[in-house]
């Protein structure tokens, strides 16, 4: 018996299907990326490019639907090939959040000062670093059906909340230190929120990878670092 | 060879293969009308007879009856005066000789006739009375055509003075033909005129009647053990081939085992539809249990299994279910078989029933006849009479065998739809 | 937690030099539909023919091991096959009702078993049956039409009626839905559905999505083997066995 499917069509959409989230992934993260370089360089010329390639994006969460329901209807899928269908689409829903977070991030580089503090840059870059390395990591984690490296992702999520904690407080010090800093800290924490919630679908996509591979949920409550007020 | 040719050669050997079915029904229709023409252009005059109307009269004092008397009396009294008297005033006759020639006019059961008419009507004593008297073979066949005329008299079996006499009443409207009644309730006798298929009716119907009851039920379950019940070895295939082979078997063969051990060993009476029943019996056995295992091994199997699986027996399943799917072939193949025995001649010559048998059997343990015995019996005599007899005996038989088949489809038909 | 109602023991089966069944340990449920599943020849089919022993019917036929049942074992060879298969009942793949008429189609079951004496009983067994099969208001009026006469579908819910009119303790039940158009095959699901209520079911089948509709416990069959056997849930959602895995999303077969 050979593990492809009798029917090679079907083996074709599910392979289809796969490569699609592989691909979004990957424009999800160069998004990801892209926006944190324009907010650490206050690069304000990539902001349409992030802005246009966003489009892509959504264009592949509407080709990935389709496919899905193309998939359900025709061959009903089980076992498997079912858990893979559905998490498909549940990761590329949570690739778009993430992609639309980091099109909102890149918005906010337009009104920021070129003189930033370097404390105040490096902790945001820190906190991007990380978050950018998690998408990396849940991504090749569903490329190889790795199941240690995505519980490995899901169980860092402490340490994006950690992060999230340590950057706030700079931006805080650096509002309450000059009322006149008011305007673009407002959107420093808005960015800075936005990397702790791109974090949590990331967080989400481990926890879908873990079910695909297992066949079961992961047990227990996600790690929870230092949480903020806001 | 293109397509196109192709196509048409196709389309030429369809239509020249239609062509040979349709010669060849053609042409089996064609002997079909000439052997029914044949057949009925002989026999149909078999169902008339001639009758001379004459006036008799039941003169007292040559009668020893007196009015009002009993059957016996009747039967014992003597009627021969009466009768020639009546008989001689229908033409002058100068002699005996004549005289005989006249009497032969009339059948030889003439004077029986006069009694049997008085019989039933017994206050004819001493009154004329017209009656109907079946006339002489030599006469029915005149009054029929089939003599010629313009023979020297020597040649002629009605000499010059018979022929005038019938000439004079042809004239005055005295001779008729009527409905042979004689041909259906007389059995065999040697003068055409009163010879009738009755005895071998009853012969054969007695035959066929014994054949059914033994050579049934004794196929139809043997066939149902052989098909349902029987182990499958050895055993089990030879008995299947003799069987088959069995129905393949002359039936003279059949005749001669009847003579040897019904006949000869047993006693049983000889010339009886009993004995001849069961040597039909025999001879049919096969025809019913090839028709009946092949009805029973059309059953699909699901109709068993469904029986089984409700909780039915094995016994059960086969009689309640099996069998009443089997019994439209089985039936078919039972009255053909029962056709074919009907039509059987060679064993039934072999067991005696070539005999001359004048009287109706009464019950299947009395002599006679059958039906295609008579047919050969009668093929054999010289007088004219019987050749028509012959075919219309013929006629009887092929209009039984007719009937019987459209049974075998009628009753087939009938129980298909009803189980379908 | 449900009893057990049939259990098989290390059951083999071979027909003549071939075997069909190797050493099969399966246990059903009682009032619960358990779906055998697997390839063609896999040997689903015999499996269920040994519990009502309609595999005594084909001589070469040999069974060895034990088939529980309320205490005695199915395959002794002094049981009384005709009661056992008053308790246990059986519809085929191709709907074969008796060429009969409907209600001589219902009624013959109890009349040979001595459960229904007067007419009045007969009449109250069909009635019963015919409405839990779901066909009484259809056939009502014309419980003297020949059972061939009706429909695919209402031919089988003939033969499911017929099944229960002896009021067996199991149905089993061999691809009953192969032969019929979707909406029939969705009637007879309901019909299961209803008489799991009351029987225990055994359906062989070759629809996945049937079995994972129908049952509440799957077994996977394959040469002859039980390799996986499990609740229906799990079993179609993520089995244990890479070999039912590979069956069931058509990986091979």
């Amino acid at each position: 018996m050979s593990n492809e499917h009798t029917v090679k069509s079907y083996e074709d959409e599910l392979q289809h299907l796969k490569d699609s989230i592989i691909e979004m992934g990957s424009l999800t993260e160069a998004q990801l990326n892209d926006s944190m370089d324009a907010i650490i360089k206050v690069d304000k010329d990539s902001i349409d490019k992030i802005i246009k390639s966003d489009e892509k994006i959504n264009k592949f969460r509407s080709k990935i639907d389709t496919q899905i329901m193309t998939l359900l209807v025709k061959r009903a899928p089980m076992a498997i090939d079912l858990r893979e269908t559905i998490s498909a689409l549940k990761i590329s829903q949570d690739l778009e959040r993430i992609g639309d977070l980091s099109k909102s991030n890149a918005k906010k580089v337009k009104p920021l000062p070129l003189d930033l503090p370097e404390e105040l840059l490096g902790n945001l870059k820190r906190l991007g670093d990380l978050v950018t390395k998690q998408l990396n990591d849940v991504l090749d984690s569903y490329v190889n059906k790795n199941f240690d490296q995505a519980k490995e992702v899901w169980k860092k999520d402490e340490q994006v909340d950690d992060l999230t904690f340590i950057a706030m407080n700079s931006v805080i010090n650096f509002l309450s230190k000059d009322k006149k800093n008011l305007d673009f800290s407002t959107h420093l924490i808005f960015a800075t929120k936005n990397l702790e919630r791109a974090g949590d679908h990331i967080t989400n996509i481990a926890e879908i990878i873990c079910f695909l591979i297992k066949g079961e949920y992961l047990k227990g409550h996600r790690p929870k670092g230092k949480e903020t007020d806001l | 060879m293109t397509k196109d040719k192709r196509l048409a050669k196709r389309h030429r050997s369809e239509k020249i293969f239609k062509f040979y079915g349709l010669l060849s029904i053609f042409i089996s229709l064609l002997f079909v009308l000439v052997l029914v023409n044949n057949i009925f252009s002989k026999g149909t005059s078999a169902f008339t007879k001639t009758v001379i109307e004459t006036e008799v009269f039941y003169n007292q004092d040559l009668l020893d009856l007196e009015y009002g008397a009993s059957k016996d009396e009747i039967l014992d009294a003597d009627f021969f005066d009466v009768t020639i008297e009546s008989l001689l005033l229908i033409y002058p006759t100068n002699g005996l000789d004549e005289e005989k020639q006249l009497i032969n006019l009339f059948s030889t059961d003439v004077e029986i006739e006069i009694k049997s008419k008085f019989l039933n009507n017994n206050d004819f004593i001493g009154k004329k009375v017209i009656i109907e008297l079946t006339a002489s073979d030599d006469i029915d066949q005149l009054h029929k055509g089939n003599y010629p005329r313009d023979l020297p008299e020597d040649r002629r079996r009605i000499s010059d003075f018979q022929l005038k006499i019938f000439d004079k009443l042809v004239e005055n409207g005295n001779i008729k033909k009527t409905f042979n009644n004689y041909f259906f309730t007389k059995g065999d006798s040697r003068d055409p005129e009163l010879a009738g298929i009755g005895g071998a009716l009853v012969g054969s119907f007695y035959s066929i009647l014994i054949c059914l009851l033994l050579s049934f039920p004794i196929a139809v379950l043997a066939s149902i053990y052989l098909e349902e019940f029987a182990p499958k070895n050895r055993i089990t295939d030879f008995i299947e081939i003799n069987i088959n082979n069995l129905a393949a078997v002359p039936s003279i063969v059949y005749g001669l085992l009847a003579l040897q051990i019904l006949l000869s060993t047993i006693h049983l009476p000889r010339s009886t539809p009993l004995v001849a029943g069961i040597t039909l019996a025999l001879m049919t056995l096969p025809r019913i249990i090839i028709p009946c295992r092949a009805s029973l091994k059309a059953v699909p199997p699901s109709i068993r299994e469904g029986a089984l699986a409700v909780g039915a027996s094995k016994f059960q399943s086969v009689f309640h279910h099996v069998v009443p799917l089997a019994l439209p072939g089985t039936l078919s193949g039972t009255i053909i078989g029962l056709a074919q025995a009907l039509g059987e001649t060679a064993p039934l010559i072999l067991i005696g029933m070539v005999a001359f048998v004048v009287d109706i059997p009464s019950s299947p343990i009395d002599p006679s006849a059958s039906l295609p015995v008579q047919v050969y019996l009668w093929s054999e005599s010289a007088e004219r009479g019987f050749v028509e007899k012959t075919s219309a005996t013929i006629m009887i038989l092929l209009s039984f065998l007719i009937v019987m088949n459209f049974l075998a489809v009628y009753l087939r038909q009938k129980f298909e739809k009803r189980w379908n | 937690m449900k009893e057990i109602k049939i259990k098989s023991i290390n059951l083999n089966v071979f027909y003549g030099e071939k075997q069909a069944l190797f050493d099969v340990n399966l246990s059903l449920n009682e009032k619960e539909v358990t779906a055998l599943i697997g390839p063609s020849g896999c040997g689903k089919s015999t499996f269920i023919r040994c519990i009502n022993r309609m595999n005594d019917v084909i001589d070469i036929c040999k069974v060895t091991g034990t088939i529980e049942m309320d205490g005695f074992d199915i395959n002794d060879k002094n049981l009384d096959v005709v009661s056992l298969r008053e308790r246990v009942g059986m519809v085929f793949q191709k709907p074969n009702p008796f060429p009969k008429s409907i209600y001589d189609n219902i009624s013959y079951g109890p009349k040979i078993h001595g459960k229904g004496e007067s007419k009045s009983e007969l009449d109250f067994i069909v009635e019963k049956s015919l409405r839990k099969a779901a066909l009484w208001e259809e056939v009502k009026d014309r419980l003297d039409e020949p059972g061939t006469s009706l429909s695919g579908g209402q031919q089988q819910r003939l033969c499911i009626a017929r099944a229960i009119s002896v009021n067996p303790e199991v149905i089993l039940m061999d691809e009953p839905c192969s032969a019929l158009d979707p909406i029939a095959t969705a009637k007879i699901e309901e019909l299961i559905d209803e008489l799991k209520e009351t029987f225990t079911i055994v359906i062989v089948t070759h629809s996945m999505a049937q079995a994972v509709r129908v049952s509440q416990k799957t077994g996977f069959f394959h040469l002859g083997k039980l390799i996986e056997v499990g609740k229906t849930d799990k079993i179609f959602k993520n089995p244990d066995n890479k070999m039912t895995q590979d069956y069931i999303t058509g990986r091979f077969g």
